[in-house]
């Protein structure tokens, strides 16, 4: 493979931070949750990346536990995100602003 | 040109390009759609990285069982809800896009400043790493190695399954509207107006 | 039984304690135990008095030390009792006369809601006023002489739900301690200078002083400064606007405290101190003169007064300046045996009011009163007892200590001040012919129905009569009674005379005066010659000048409590309101307006808060990517 490597992690880097600007900008809460799966995915790249650099499997098996992890987590997520909109009738995550002062 | 450089320059693009579509997407159901893409080049990439097996998992697991399960969220909560382009925060959108782009200068940064952008991948890969092909030399680390983090995941998702159950589940049993005033007030007193 | 002293000021400290607990319980007996504990106190007192006369003249001292009360560094000050001829005299005086004003009051606050606390403060009172002139160091006296004013303030002010009470309480309380301070800095330069508070030790010619001392000049300022105190404590000018105020306080107290015993604190203390006086020079003149003029000014407004009592009160300022103005004039015994047949005539004059005031069922007005003889005739003829007394008619008590003060002032050159004495004289008999004839003869002006009071009170009024008639025996002449050779050895001999006119035409003159002013006042008043209703509505502005006391009130509310009202306001809004309460609210509105501010972070939007996490990550990450 002859593409330097940094180049995966700028790939990645990128993933990252529109993932980043997702969470930030968006008000529905499954389009929020996306970025998050997004920004996992972006670390996991940077993860395999540096894996191949070292030329050591653990990035990978770091890599394959991300990915279990965060498949549990989005079960939880959506299951809150059911329950919430069963409550509350929105998915909008501003509407969710009892703890202003 | 050699292979991996092709590839790697026509995904990375389609990669970065259906991220990108994704935040911007009004309608949230081809939001998932896009991700789905943004998936599978991620997936090829990981290919490129000499990460067979990761790339299946990555369809089956990510876009295979993810996005489906985001996909029949999106359904149950309303699939033609349209999200409004009013933002009422107004630091937020241009906030949020100055420390995005900040985060990757540093990352960029980091990056001049540690590797460099020249060093390439060390030859041999499949000769010493990926020794017996990739799942091989895979489960060898992770069962053996990484053992236990093994078994503590599996629990985790039995627990992950039951928290699913516990939170989505519906009580039977109560009349409609019983349901609505749960729905709008809570029957148990909690507030849900804000306090302003 | 000298060593028993201290069982005299014990008695009525018993007295205040168990009426002060239990004197609600005790009802009628609360009166009936004080009396008694003072007739005890009496008793107790001749004993020790009679103690000191076996002992040889010149030897008559005796100091009965109690405990180390204060002890710091090189100052000492014990709780010793000091016995000799002037405190015995005291002593004897509070506690006989302080006895019959007990028995009478049994009777006059009959009824009174607060029985039992009237006879605790009484007692208390007697303590104090009994340590005072026992005391043999100035820390001692000082206690006694502030427990008193303390005192007095509660007495006055004993029917506090009046206004007019509870304020004439209050201004007995400043006034006299403006004096009381400067009498406490002078009793600081008493232990600076002469080295110890002990009476013993300091009550001596300067080369007698033990120590490393350096009197030099400084005895005329601590006489005037513990003079001041005795301006203030005996109600003389400037500062005795006070007493005719005090009036407000029930009559048994105004015949206790402001006739025959706080007020002669003043004329004590500078008895006991004249050694100070008379190393000075110069403060001895001050005495003199204040004495004097309050003598003559008291006597004046005493003429234009209408209540009954404030016409007392103003004779009892009158009658104190004649005993600083015999104390000015080096006629120590003198002043002192005035002092004694002070107590007796002017506490009978006063129960005697009190008991007009009972039988009128509280009127004070003398416009209001008229021919009481045929209703009150004891009270009549006490009163006229104490009115006679105090003309310095002969032979009653006033005659011969008013005599020998007159004298004393005559043959020893001060010929100006003899004179405006006399006229002081004559306003004296004048005003009090003015009340008896008023109150008990004439037309009958009263609106009630007047009686006799009860036995109770008629009976010590009856004592103190016989000794407002026979104390003059006292001091029978004017120079060789037996009183004044019972205090020589601590006041010394009154001064011989110089010049001057000869004994018998002095005793002459001032009886012409006394019985000039007698005949005046029933002229005027008495006779029904002269229409004195119609003369007081032509002389209406010079009567109300008398009556306000030549307007020293008005004065003084001018110029010292109205800035001083003034002031506190000032201070009281502008600075605590303001200031002060001003920079603690500042305080929590500050922090109110930080929280305000700052509790806008919680906008409740997840989103803001998720835009805070990464403003720090990335702020943080630079920090790290500058340190590596």
């Amino acid at each position: 493979m002859r593409t330097p490597i940094a180049y995966f992690l700028v790939v990645s880097a990128a993933l990252f931070a529109i993932g980043t600007v997702g969470v930030l900008v968006r008000r529905n809460a499954l389009v929020i949750f996306m970025s998050i799966e997004l920004q996992l995915n972006a670390v996991n790249l940077a993860l395999v990346a540096f894996s191949r650099m070292h030329g050591d499997l653990t990035g990978q098996v770091l890599t394959f536990f991300s990915m279990v992890v965060a498949a549990a987590e989005v079960v939880v997520g959506l299951a809150i995100i059911v329950n919430v909109n069963r409550r509350r009738r929105t998915a909008d995550v501003d509407d969710l602003n009892l703890l202003k002062w | 040109m050699p292979l991996d450089n092709v590839v790697f320059w026509v995904f990375a693009p389609i990669s970065i390009g259906t991220a990108i579509a994704m935040v911007f997407q009004r309608n949230a159901v081809h939001a998932a759609l896009f991700l789905i893409v943004n998936f599978f080049t991620i997936a090829v990439l990981y290919l490129v990285l000499d990460a067979p097996f990761l790339f299946a998992v990555q369809i089956i697991v990510y876009a295979g069982a993810i996005m489906v399960l985001f996909l029949f969220v999106i359904m149950l909560v309303g699939v033609d809800r349209e999200e409004s382009l009013v933002e009422r925060l107004h630091w937020q959108r241009p906030g949020a896009i100055v420390l995005g782009l900040g985060l990757i200068a540093e990352v960029v940064a980091a990056v001049r400043a540690g590797i460099g952008f020249a060093t390439k991948a060390p030859p041999h890969f499949d000769q010493l790493a990926n020794k017996g092909g990739n799942p091989a030399a895979l489960s060898r680390v992770l069962f053996r190695d990484y053992f236990f983090p093994f078994e503590v995941t599996s629990v985790l998702l039995i627990v992950a399954a039951i928290a699913a159950m516990v939170l989505a589940h519906r009580r039977r049993g109560i009349t409609l509207a019983e349901r609505e005033a749960e729905a709008v007030g809570g029957v148990d007193g909690s507030r849900t107006e804000p306090l302003a | 039984m000298l060593k028993s002293i201290w069982i005299v000021p014990a008695l009525p400290l018993a007295g205040f304690a168990i009426n002060l607990f239990v004197g609600k319980k005790l009802g009628r007996w609360a009166g009936i135990l004080a009396s008694l504990l003072m007739v005890a106190s009496f008793a107790v007192a001749l004993g020790v008095l009679n103690d000191l006369l076996k002992l040889p003249a010149e030897q008559r001292l005796f100091v009965r030390h109690l405990y180390d009360w204060i002890g710091v560094g090189s100052f000492r000050a014990a709780a010793d009792l000091r016995v000799d001829p002037l405190s015995m005299t005291m002593v004897m005086v509070v506690t006989g006369v302080g006895s019959l004003i007990h028995i009478y009051s049994i009777g006059y606050m009959h009824g009174d809601p607060r029985y039992g606390r009237f006879f605790a403060y009484l007692n208390l009172f007697c303590f104090f006023m009994l340590t005072l002139v026992l005391a043999q160091n100035f820390l001692f006296l000082y206690l006694g002489w502030e427990g008193v004013g303390l005192c007095s303030y509660l007495l006055i002010g004993f029917w506090h739900e009046r206004p007019s009470a509870a304020n004439a309480a209050k201004k007995a309380f400043i006034v006299t301690r403006i004096g009381d301070t400067f009498m406490l800095i002078g009793i600081v330069l008493v232990f600076l200078r002469l080295g110890s508070l002990d009476f013993s030790h300091v009550l001596v010619s300067p080369g007698a002083l033990a120590g490393p001392v350096r009197p030099s000049g400084v005895y005329t300022i601590i006489a005037l400064l513990l003079f001041a105190g005795a301006i203030g404590k005996s109600a003389q000018v400037p500062l005795h606007v006070w007493l005719p105020d005090a009036m407000e306080g029930p009559t048994p107290v105004s015949a206790l405290i402001h006739a025959a015993t706080m007020v002669t604190a003043g004329v004590y203390l500078v008895a006991r101190t004249h050694v100070f006086f008379e190393i000075s020079g110069v403060a001895l003149v001050v005495v003199l003169v204040v004495g004097l003029v309050t003598a003559v000014y008291a006597a004046t407004a005493a003429v234009g007064q209408d209540d009954i009592k404030r016409v007392l009160a103003y004779s009892t300022i009158s009658q104190l300046g004649f005993m600083f103005f015999a104390l000015g004039l080096k006629a120590y015994a003198a002043a002192i045996f005035l002092l004694v047949t002070h107590a007796f005539y002017k506490a009978l004059m006063f129960l005697s009011a009190g008991s007009v005031m009972h039988g009128l069922e509280g009127e004070a007005d003398l416009k209001k009163m008229g021919a009481l003889r045929r209703a009150m005739p004891v009270t009549t003829a006490v009163f006229a007892i104490g009115a006679l007394a105090i003309s310095g008619v002969p032979p009653f008590a006033g005659f011969f200590s008013k005599d020998q003060i007159l004298a004393a002032a005559n043959q020893t050159g001060h010929e100006v001040a003899w004179l405006v004495a006399l006229v002081a004289a004559f306003f004296s008999a004048l005003y009090i012919a003015r009340l008896i004839f008023l109150a008990f003869s004439g037309d009958d002006r009263t609106e009630r129905h007047a009686h006799e009071s009860p036995p109770v009170m008629t009976i010590p009024l009856g004592f103190l009569a016989v000794g407002a008639t026979f104390g003059g025996l006292l001091g029978l002449s004017a120079v060789t009674g037996q009183l004044q050779t019972f205090l020589a050895p601590v006041l010394g001999e009154i001064p011989e005379p110089s010049a001057g006119l000869s004994e018998a035409t002095l005793t002459a003159i001032s009886v012409v005066v006394a019985l000039a002013g007698i005949l005046v006042g029933w002229f005027v008043y008495g006779s029904g010659k002269i229409d004195w209703m119609a003369l007081r509505v032509r002389l209406a502005s010079v009567q109300r000048f008398l009556a306000g006391g030549w307007y020293v009130d008005d004065v003084y509310a001018a110029t010292i409590v109205a800035p001083g009202k003034a002031g506190s306001a000032f201070l009281a809004y502008v600075v605590d309101e303001g200031v002060v309460d001003g920079i603690v609210n500042a305080v929590g509105i500050l922090f109110q307006w930080l929280a305000r501010v700052t509790r806008r972070v919680q906008t409740g939007f997840v989103r803001t808060y998720a835009l805070a996490f990464l403003l720090g990550a990335v702020a943080l990450l630079v920090y790290v990517g500058f340190r590596l």
